[in-house]
């Protein structure tokens, strides 16, 4: 189970995500997340509430950051709890997503 | 006096039998004997009033050259005497029966071999079905007793009656209720009623039989596969035989006909009734019998269950399914899904097998219903690869939208322990990506099944999970690791999963054996 949470103000699109994203939820947030990122200059992925991430997420994550990074935009993550900090640390996404 | 067609030699006594008459007696029996030394005697004492010692005497002297002696039609004076005096070991002794009439009794429980009814207040009559019960009656009274011995609460007949042309037994079940009766009448009840159900299916299921006691199940069940041959494809009813012969051999006891009711509340006390089906066996052949009672029997026609159980099909759908639940210990979907399908197989073999001998395929009706079982068991027969089930390990459908599942499945494993919550997460990730990977793969573009076997053990302990599959060889670790160092542009979006499984497990195994991929996740918590 994910829930998203979808809100726009000023050019950022925020996307709050409580549950589990995994490959059987991760189809669902990466429609959402292309329609949010239609005309938004900054996407912030708010994580604080996110319990589980597999590597299904972490392509949907990949891919918005490269359709941000390719429309000049950016892709931020905030509240990663350790748990999920540390799977990123592991696949070097870390050093490439851009976490606050 | 007269003969029969076997040679017996049947003789009236009638009366009193005393020390004055019994010389006159003894001297009837011996000349009619005369010349028949060693021939069956049949006495008929529905006409004796009483009999004295001297009588006794009479009776032994004759079994000296006619050791085969029967004593027929004994009213219950007599037969006291007969008991008291052990004569009733000496010789076969059978008691008359009194008569007793069910019209107008309210019918409180109908099994495999006849129907219980309500004769008073405090008593209740079992009417056998074969007019021919007497060895039926016997059978039922000494698996009782054997039941009761091993700690199952069960009333035990204590008379014999006459009941029309069949015999009945009486049981004392004073103000009593049928499971079903509350169920029909206090559905509010419900949740009470399965768990006094389900906790006595699990006494019934723990109690150990000693070996020869009680009939094997798994050669009747067997039987109804073999006759199922005849009515099935070829493979198929090889493969059903084949299911149920592999069934292991388990001598704890099964009820065999255990629906609600035959189940009692009396004051506050559970009581079990109709115990001649009583056999020991794997409990997938209870649970069998347990479907057709609340879903399969009505299947066809809903109204089935209200005239056998008193409740409605809702009611039977939703009792059958809280029970499973409670009998196994779980919520987890794709856990009943497997067991009730391995449980239909055996339930569906039975109902056809008794509906073709039963005349089911001379009505519309009757072969509508058979054709609508035989559909389910040919599309179980198909996918269903074995009968038996472990707590430990979940059958289901390798599909990806069935991912929570398996990680529900682990999680409930994971729960008592003191997993922290970041290697449960690693434990699940490893999971998903395993699991996935079969699903996706393993039998594309067809569907197949997984199995997931969940251990936890040892000092340190450790998780071990393992993933079966049918599918094509596939050794998912044989994949090149990603470079992980790589920036956003550069980096291929796969291979991640199972960088993320090798690097959080302790242990990634795979083999391919027998036929199956085989992958095992280790990890100490």
């Amino acid at each position: 189970m994910l829930n998203v949470v979808n809100t726009f103000e000023n050019g950022t699109a925020r996307v709050d995500l409580e549950g589990r994203l995994d490959t059987v939820t991760a189809p669902e947030l990466e429609k959402q997340l292309k329609d949010a990122m239609d005309d938004a200059a900054e996407l912030v992925l708010g994580m604080e509430k996110l319990d589980y991430i597999s590597s299904a997420g972490l392509r949907v994550l990949l891919s918005a950051h490269k359709i941000m990074a390719g429309k000049g935009g950016a892709l931020k993550l905030t509240g990663v709890s350790d748990i999920i900090m540390d799977i990123f640390d592991t696949t070097g996404f870390s050093e490439i997503l851009n976490i606050e | 006096m007269s003969e029969n067609g076997t040679g017996a030699v049947t003789f009236a006594l009638t009366g009193r039998v005393d020390s004055l008459n019994a010389p006159e007696l003894e001297s009837q029996l011996m000349e009619r004997l005369a010349g028949r030394a060693g021939a069956p005697v049949v006495l008929d004492a529905s006409e004796l009033q009483y009999i004295s010692s001297a009588g006794l005497r009479v009776l032994l002297r004759v079994k000296k050259t006619n050791p085969d002696m029967t004593v027929t039609g004994v009213n219950s004076d007599v037969y006291e005497v007969l008991d008291m005096t052990g004569f009733t070991e000496l010789m076969t002794v059978e008691k008359a029966y009194r008569t007793v009439s069910v019209e107008g009794c309210e019918e409180i429980g109908r099994g495999a071999n006849g129907t219980i009814y309500r004769i008073d207040r405090d008593n209740v009559v079992k009417v056998y079905n074969n007019p021919d019960a007497l060895e039926d009656i016997r059978h039922e009274r000494e698996v009782a007793r054997l039941a009761l011995v091993l700690g199952i609460p069960t009333a035990i007949s204590y008379d014999v009656v006459k009941v029309g042309d069949s015999y009945g037994s009486v049981f004392e079940l004073l103000n009593a209720s049928s499971f079903s009766k509350i169920l029909a009448e206090q559905p509010d009840r419900m949740d009470w009623c399965v768990k006094e159900y389900v906790e006595m299916l699990r006494k019934i299921h723990g109690t150990l039989v000693p070996k020869g006691k009680l009939p094997d199940v798994r050669i009747t069940a067997l039987g109804w596969a073999e006759f199922m041959r005849d009515w099935l494809p070829e493979k198929a009813g090889e493969k059903l035989v084949a299911l149920i012969r592999a069934v292991p051999h388990d001598d704890h006891m099964i009820h065999g006909d255990y629906h609600t009711k035959n189940l009692e509340l009396q004051n506050d006390e559970v009581l079990l009734i109709d115990m001649d089906t009583l056999a020991v066996g794997h409990p997938i052949f209870e649970l069998a019998s347990i479907y057709n009672s609340f879903v399969g029997f009505s299947e066809y026609d809903h109204e089935t269950i209200k005239r056998f159980q008193g409740f409605d099909r809702e009611t039977g759908l939703t009792f059958w399914k809280k029970a499973l639940a409670a009998y196994l210990g779980t919520t987890n979907e794709m856990k009943l899904r497997e067991v009730e399908d391995k449980a239909r197989v055996v339930g569906y073999a039975r109902m056809i097998r008794r509906s073709i001998r039963r005349g089911g395929l001379d009505t519309e009706d009757g072969r509508a219903e058979i054709d609508l079982w035989k559909g389910e068991l040919l599309e179980l027969l198909d996918r269903v690869d074995d009968l038996t089930f472990d707590p430990d390990e979940l059958e289901l459908e390798a599909l990806v939208e069935n991912l929570p599942w398996v990680q529900e499945f682990i999680d409930s494993h994971l729960e008592s322990t003191d997993c922290p919550p970041k290697a449960q997460m690693q434990i699940s990730l490893a999971a998903e990506e395993i699991f996935v990977n079969i699903a996706s793969y393993a039998y594309a573009p067809e569907k197949g099944r997984a199995r997931v076997r969940v251990e936890v053990a040892g000092d340190p302990v450790t998780v071990t999970i393992t993933f079966l599959d049918r599918g094509v060889p596939y050794d998912p670790l044989q994949r090149e690791d990603p470079d992980v160092t790589l920036s956003a542009d550069q980096r291929d979006i796969g291979g991640l999963g199972i960088l993320l499984t090798k690097k959080t497990m302790d242990d990634v195994a795979y083999e391919y054996k027998d036929g199956q991929n085989i992958l095992t996740l280790k990890k100490k918590i």
